[in-house]
């Protein structure tokens, strides 16, 4: 027996019984290595139903030529009251088990089945606390078998030591959607090189010998997923000369197809994926999220839910949250249904009225504030099911939901969390920790980037765990736990609102989780500090002053002066940073040209230290508007500034009136060049041609070609929205703009950026430029 | 929230419709001040959602009162504002 230490990467069935397991381990020099091991791992599942059929069951397994060790005993449904008799299942090896099964469920489609097709990283986790790069202690027998298992590290530790992870990163020159590459950049730690595509065999034995000598545990590519890796894989088999992408000799690439998906509002089109065996793989243009929290919240998103990195990398946050509850249900001995069959409790349509609400979203009170306080509950939702106890198995009925919540009271007291807490609890912990830590850190400490894409990565996982609480098909997705949140939100926040007007405070605006607040005199963090513990002790959830605004301004809607809309505003805090919401700026769609006008005039606006101050700029800026109409009119606004970025929604012949976007994209059509929905397409607005003209046609439009018209109607009007509240209306600018004396040149562009460091979570980002 | 019945602003918006033909009747000058009505009860769309009354006209016709009595308040106080002084009372 060896006793050995490493860090998991990978876990998966071998094709001759039990898992294979990849453990990456350093010497005393610092050398990495990456070993192949062995484990055996019986697989468990259950199935329940009337004694009869349970029998029959019993039977038809008996004689299958796959044995599996049965027993009956006691389970719990988390929708059931009382334990349920089942058959439990066993099955020796992983890759017998879904043939079995697939042969059961065919035989018996009537029965309840449980915890049928989960993923074998999940069950492990279960059993042995393991994630991927899990700091870990193994005993193996001579023939490479693990015979004791022991994870040193939990999920929850910040400052875990870090797998001595190898990259390689692999590039192609030009977006394969756009042309042909030609080239490959090859990059590690030490060494770039340049392959050429053509000819076939000096590429890939050049890339073959890269790969032998650096044997790389993460292939990190651009456009891997959809292009790299068939392409490879089919000049391999032209030349036939083997390409080593996966470390197990005897697995090659498993691909899974493309799809299109809708979700909070949006179709998301993901790239067909490409999965290694003993390696990573992660395409950084087809991984969720990539942008926002990079590889070392992929490699936390991996760690928390216990999911395989290949696949953390891929899934929406929804299913990594679905993994978290999955792992702590086993843990808690909770069957996990396969197919959820529960039905919603029935309601009066009183109740109905009362229960199937969201969250409190008020108008605001239009115009310009100054010393204005934003209060925000930390992540309002979830500490709320971590507090209150809410999950499916918690809910009695409605009656007493409304009575615990109008106390705000748990829905019970049992000493226990349920599942859905209990799965939370750590997240919310480890984030709390994290965000403290990001606070005493110096700027420029090396742990903050890792700090805060962990926190993004938690971010959305908590985001997504009270949408997955309503979902009819996730398996512990539960309606009435989903309105309790809400509920729970209302009376939380409208106990902030009651504990602020009490202390003398006027309320501006309260939206679901936040509330902005001012008061004469009130300018300092320690003016608000006694709001703050009043709110912490009548609601019992956390809650941070997120700044005190220099101003703030409300945006009434576009339609009609007078309403107010929730969500559309900009404010510049003490420290001179933006927040800016529902601005063209934040908009993909809009050009970049117009969003950098917006956000040159906001940094102009933020300067001053006072909304006085910032009104007598107002020349300043007129001055600078016009300057840059002049420069559209005079053709010198680099074209790809003026691209405009629209996903589609539908298929192209769904549409009946089609939009900009999908009139671009049939001129695409049209060069053989397909979009799919959720795909985004650019385009320029142009006179003639429909139009658009779509910009991987391949053509550059001609200054004189594009819609002036057009692009001076989207900068005034961006450009009105943030005048609006210093009292210039779009009538007004207009007029402005039309006695205009010649223009100056674009002295804004070079304003001084001291005091503007942009906040990283609500900092104003410009769309990206296109690639070229 | 939108699951089984429509969100307050759809509400809003519905109950605004409702009364489609009663605003076409009126004068152009009532049709701008009936349009003011709404726009006031707009602000209070928060309060009627968490209200879920069974009738949210009634919510509606009571946030446009409470606007308007507001502004009767604000025009009073401005009134009196204006009045002169009272007279220093005799010693």
């Amino acid at each position: 027996m060896n006793e050995i230490e490493g860090w998991l990467l990978d876990l998966y069935p071998a094709r001759d019984g039990g898992l294979t397991v990849w453990l990456l381990q350093q010497d005393a020099q610092g050398c990495v290595a990456c070993h192949a091991l062995k484990q055996s791992f019986p697989i468990v599942s259950y199935v329940s139903g009337e004694a009869p059929a349970l029998r029959a069951v019993w039977r038809f397994l008996r004689r299958q030529p796959i044995q599996a060790r049965l027993e009956r005993c006691q389970r719990r449904d988390l929708f059931e009251a009382q334990p349920l008799s089942v058959l439990k299942i066993e099955v020796q090896r992983p890759d017998h088990h879904a043939l079995l099964v697939r042969r059961l469920t065919q035989a018996f489609p009537d029965l309840t089945y449980y915890d049928l097709d989960l993923p074998l990283s999940l069950r492990h986790a279960a059993r042995y606390g393991s994630f991927a790069t899990a700091r870990c202690h193994l005993t193996v027998d001579e023939d490479g078998v693990i015979q004791g298992w022991q994870t040193l590290d939990t999920p929850w530790e910040i400052d875990a030591p870090p797998a001595p992870l190898r990259s390689l990163y692999l590039e192609p020159d030009v977006d394969p959607a756009h042309a042909a590459p030609s080239q490959l950049t090859v990059r590690a730690a030490r060494f770039s090189y340049r392959l050429a595509l053509q000819p076939g065999r000096p590429f890939l034995l050049n890339l073959r010998a890269i790969l032998r000598r650096h044997d790389p545990d993460l292939l990190l590519t651009r456009w891997g997923d959809t292009w790299l890796l068939p392409y490879l894989l089919q000049a391999t088999q032209r030349l036939g000369i083997p390409l080593p992408l996966s470390r197990d000799p005897q697995r090659g690439v498993a691909f899974r197809p493309e799809r299109s998906y809708f979700s909070y509002g949006q179709v998301i089109h993901r790239g067909r994926q490409a999965h290694l065996f003993g390696r990573w793989h992660i395409d950084i243009e087809n991984a969720v999220l990539y942008h926002d929290y990079g590889l070392e919240g992929t490699l936390e998103m991996a760690r928390v839910t216990s999911l395989p990195l290949q696949a953390a990398a891929r899934l929406s946050p929804g299913s990594g949250i679905s993994a978290m509850q999955i792992r702590t249900a086993l843990q808690m001995g909770i069957l996990v249904p396969w197919q959820k069959q529960q039905a919603e409790l029935p309601k009066t349509a009183l109740d109905l009225l009362a229960s199937d609400q969201g969250g409190l979203v008020y108008q605001p009170l239009i115009g310009l504030h100054e010393q204005v306080a934003e209060l925000d509950f930390v992540s309002m939702y979830p500490s709320i099911m971590a507090r209150f106890n809410i999950s499916p198995e918690t809910i009695a009925s409605a009656a007493h939901t409304q009575a615990a919540v109008a106390h705000l009271h748990p829905l019970s007291e049992a000493s226990q969390p349920a599942l859905i807490p209990q799965t939370l609890s750590p997240l919310l912990e480890k984030r709390l920790e994290l965000k403290k830590r990001l606070v005493d850190l110096p700027p420029a400490d090396p742990r903050r980037k890792r700090y805060q894409a962990c926190a993004s990565a938690h971010k959305w996982l908590l985001v997504t765990c009270f949408g997955y609480l309503g979902y009819r098909n996730a398996r512990f997705g539960c309606i009435e736990a989903h309105e309790a949140v809400t509920a729970y939100g209302r009376e939380a926040l409208l106990r902030a609102k009651e504990a602020a007007e009490e202390q003398g405070f006027e309320v501006l605006h309260l939206y679901v989780d936040g509330l902005w607040v001012k008061k004469a005199g009130a300018t300092q963090v320690a003016d608000f500090e006694p709001l703050l513990e009043e709110i912490a002790r009548r609601t019992g959830l956390p809650i941070a002053l997120e700044g005190i605004y220099r101003w703030i301004a409300f945006l009434p809607s576009r339609q009609d002066e007078r309403l107010a809309v929730p969500n559309r505003y900009f404010g510049v805090f003490q420290d001179g940073s933006l927040k800016v919401r529902g601005l063209e700026l934040r908009r993909r769609d809009t050009p970049l040209w117009i969003a950098e006008v917006q956000q040159a005039i906001l940094e102009c606006l933020a300067e001053a230290p006072t909304a006085a101050a910032a009104r007598q700029r107002l020349p300043l800026i007129l001055q600078f508007v016009r300057a840059a109409l002049s420069e559209l009119k005079g053709g010198r606004v680099p074209p790809e500034k003026l691209l405009l970025a629209q996903k589609l929604s539908r298929e192209l012949a769904a549409y009946r009136q089609p939009s900009p976007a999908a009139r671009a994209a049939r001129q695409l059509q049209a060069l053989g060049k397909l979009r799919r929905p959720g795909q985004c397409v650019r385009f320029w607005y142009v006179c003639e041609d429909g139009g658009v003209q779509a910009w991987d046609s391949g053509v550059l439009p001609q200054p004189t070609t594009l819609d002036q018209g057009r692009y001076r109607e989207l900068l005034l009007r961006a450009v009105s929205t943030l005048l609006q509240p210093f009292g210039i209306s779009e009538k007004r600018l207009r007029q402005e703009i039309a006695a205009a004396c010649p223009a100056r040149p674009l002295s804004l562009w070079k304003l001084p950026d001291a005091g503007l460091a942009a906040r990283p979570d609500s900092a104003v980002r410009p769309p990206a430029p296109p690639p070229h | 929230m939108g699951r089984t019945h429509p969100s307050i602003t759809q509400t809003f918006l519905d109950e605004q419709g409702a009364l489609a033909r009663f605003r076409r009747a009126l004068r152009r000058s009532d049709q701008l001040v009936f349009d003011d009505l709404f726009a006031r009860a707009h602000q209070h769309l928060a309060a009627a959602a968490y209200a879920s009354h069974a009738l949210p006209l009634e919510v509606f016709l009571l946030a446009m009162l409470l606007e308007e009595h507001k502004e009767v308040r604000a025009l009073r106080q401005r009134l009196e504002s204006l009045q002169p002084p009272l007279p220093p009372a005799d010693e």
